[in-house]
């Protein structure tokens, strides 16, 4: 059995180096497709996972704030689960604001392996300086705690998160509204909360522009202090938490809000709309590359084709020496996946020169000197691989079957 | 339609028929009767066109019979697979052509090996061992590694020989197989064939238009129209 399949496999690597200008026109149309489809789906899924990779990382994987999704059932209508109950025209109670029972509801996620939990408490306060008010939304944070869950340490233009533990009053604002205010990095500024509450805060950080989710208007303060200052001491409105695993937080965050009853929000469902995004661009990348390699195929055809039309004198002489009709149609998809095979190899070096090309250059964006993000994992490769093969070896069975059509009747006796 | 039966014959055609299925209907071979003996050299001759070729690829297991039947050592061929048919041809029939139909990617070694490794019962060493031999056997020990190109017709027609002899075959069939070659080169063959039919006891049928090869051979077959007209044994029966 493998004595023959060496044998038929002989045959077929003669016929592809008698008929080399053949060979090397298939064999490079697959190269071309499957360096293309590697360069592409390099570019693509690497600007796609570095785009995830924001979006997971710009805020915590979850956030667990204390709104209701919808008001708590009315007593009515709890008593009476099953019952036809219709209520009119009551209000909902405004409940008080800030997590109740905070405490619990960190213990159980901080329970969750690899996860780790970031309290914080937000609220309005106005900036006065000189004659000019600001509104600010301040964030007050544990910094050790925080840097753990979101970017915003890398985010810092100037100061550090901790400073925030050093500075009595300390606070770190967006770059633009300091520059709004005239502030700078030290500088100090009174702040006056609903409450009436007045404090004075210094700059001890400063958050780069570019930053839409961090947003112009926000600033970071010790949660003590925040507490303090918006006057809810011991009270929090906000949980931020991280995963080891990203893409679990869907799930985690639906079995908290089940559990405790407030809004928990996943990274996936704040970028939801992003993501159906990304789901298109996957879609349309996948055709278009599929297209290239369906073409590439077209040239195994054509050459298993034209190697078949050539070879009817061979194939009527192997018939009648005692090759079966399956040895003669290994043969030509043999050839076919041969060639399949080399274009896949050279596919994959032209590949991988055209992604070191693109990973080599450099773009200015907002200032900044960045490189392409390119995906260079073996998996684009086994796709190409596997894509192209299945392709080849379908465009090479088509025309191989008719290679059992060849009566050798006709050939023999008609001698050409 | 006498025909001779000193021994067992190797292949037996009783009331083989092949139509062609065209309108209105072509008879190529009608209802022949024919036995082939081992040790024999058996000549097919015939006007052009009388259907000695087609009964051959009849025979030959190249073509099936519409009709009739074909008993090959006493096995009836006809309900056999084309699988089934591949492998007897594989094992037990060499044919060679008017044309020598090398595979032009492959010397003469390579070529006569192709139905030895197809086989797959020798070693590669003992399969290249043979092909040696036989080419040495046809005259052309010297010229085992060279290309079809660069063989003359002759020689083309003697490698073909030794490939046709490759798994060592019961029945040798010949389609004109001197039909190309200049009369030295004929007489070369035709001597070849007789060695292989008298000395080593196998079959040879061979079509013929070459008056030279239907007088030495031991049986000559005539035929007219699709029938076989004549079955004559020649030289006193001599053969084996």
């Amino acid at each position: 059995m493998i004595g023959r399949l060496l044998l038929l496999l002989h045959i077929a690597s003669r016929h592809l180096l008698m008929r080399q200008r053949q060979t090397l026109v298939a064999t490079s149309g697959v190269a071309v497709g499957v360096g293309f489809f590697l360069a592409v789906s390099a570019l693509m899924v690497g600007s796609q996972a570095d785009f995830v990779r924001q979006l997971i990382d710009v805020a915590p994987h979850i956030i667990i704030s204390d709104e209701l999704r919808s008001p708590a059932p009315q007593p009515g209508r709890r008593a009476f689960p099953d019952g036809a109950v219709v209520l009119h025209g009551y209000k909902v109670r405004n409940e008080v604001r800030g997590i109740k029972d905070w405490q619990a509801v960190m213990a159980s996620a901080a329970a969750i392996p690899g996860a780790v939990v970031s309290p914080s408490l937000s609220g309005a306060v106005t900036l006065r300086l000189g004659g000019r008010e600001e509104p600010l939304g301040v964030i007050g944070i544990d910094p050790a705690l925080e840097s753990r869950v979101s970017t915003i340490s890398d985010k810092l233009r100037a100061g550090h998160l901790d400073d925030l533990e050093r500075v009595q009053g300390g606070v770190i604002i967006g770059e633009e509204l300091a520059s709004r205010l005239g502030l700078n990095m030290g500088d100090i500024v009174g702040a006056t909360a609903a409450s009436g509450t007045t404090r004075s805060l210094r700059i001890v950080g400063l958050v780069k522009k570019g930053n839409s989710q961090l947003g112009s208007s926000n600033g970071y303060m010790l949660l003590r202090e925040a507490q303090s200052l918006l006057g809810r001491p011991f009270i929090i409105n906000r949980i931020g938490i991280k995963l080891s695993d990203p893409y679990t937080a869907q799930d985690v965050a639906r079995t908290l809000e089940q559990r405790y009853g407030y809004k928990a929000e996943s990274w996936q469902e704040r970028s939801s709309d992003f993501l159906s995004l990304l789901v298109t661009r996957n879609i349309i990348m996948y055709t278009v590359v599929s297209a290239i390699l369906l073409v590439a195929s077209f040239g195994i055809y054509t050459a298993v084709s034209n190697s078949v039309a050539d070879k009817r004198r061979d194939i009527a002489i192997l018939r009648s020496m005692g090759f079966s009709e399956a040895d003669l149609q290994i043969v030509f998809v043999v050839e076919g996946l041969a060639l399949a095979v080399i274009g896949v190899l050279l596919g994959w070096l032209l590949g991988y020169a055209l992604m070191s090309i693109l990973g080599s250059l450099r773009f200015s964006i907002g200032g900044e000197d960045q490189s392409i993000p390119i995906d260079r994992s073996p998996r684009q490769y086994l796709i190409a691989a596997a894509a192209s093969l299945l392709a080849g070896g379908v465009a090479a069975w088509l025309p191989a079957r008719k290679s059992a059509k060849v009566d050798p009747v006709d050939i023999l006796r008609g001698a050409m | 339609m006498n025909a001779p039966a000193p021994d067992r014959p190797v292949l037996v055609a009783e009331g083989l028929t092949r139509r062609l299925p065209v309108d209105p209907p072509v008879t190529l071979v009608d209802r022949a009767d024919l036995a082939i003996q081992p040790g024999c050299f058996t000549a097919i001759v015939g006007p052009s066109g009388c259907g000695k070729s087609s009964l051959l690829y009849l025979l030959g297991l190249i073509d099936r019979p519409t009709q009739g039947r074909l008993l090959f050592e006493g096995r009836d061929m006809t309900p056999l697979s084309g699988d089934e048919r591949a492998r007897i041809r594989l094992e037990h029939f060499g044919f060679v052509f008017q044309f020598h139909f090398l595979l032009p990617e492959f010397n003469a070694l390579e070529n006569v090996m192709l139905p030895i490794r197809r086989l797959g019962t020798l070693s590669s060493a003992e399969a290249d061992a043979r092909a040696r031999t036989l080419l040495a056997d046809v005259g052309l020990g010297e010229k085992v590694l060279k290309s079809p190109d660069k063989l003359s017709g002759g020689e083309r027609q003697r490698v073909a020989i030794a490939r046709a002899l490759a798994n060592d075959p019961a029945l040798i069939l010949g389609d004109e197989p001197t039909g190309n070659l200049d009369s030295t080169n004929s007489a070369r063959v035709v001597d070849l064939f007789r060695t292989l039919a008298h000395e080593q006891g196998r079959a040879v049928v061979c079509v013929t238009h070459d008056t030279g090869i239907a007088e030495v051979a031991d049986v000559r077959v005539t035929m007219l129209d699709g029938r076989v007209e004549e079955v004559r044994r020649q030289h006193g029966g001599q053969h084996g």
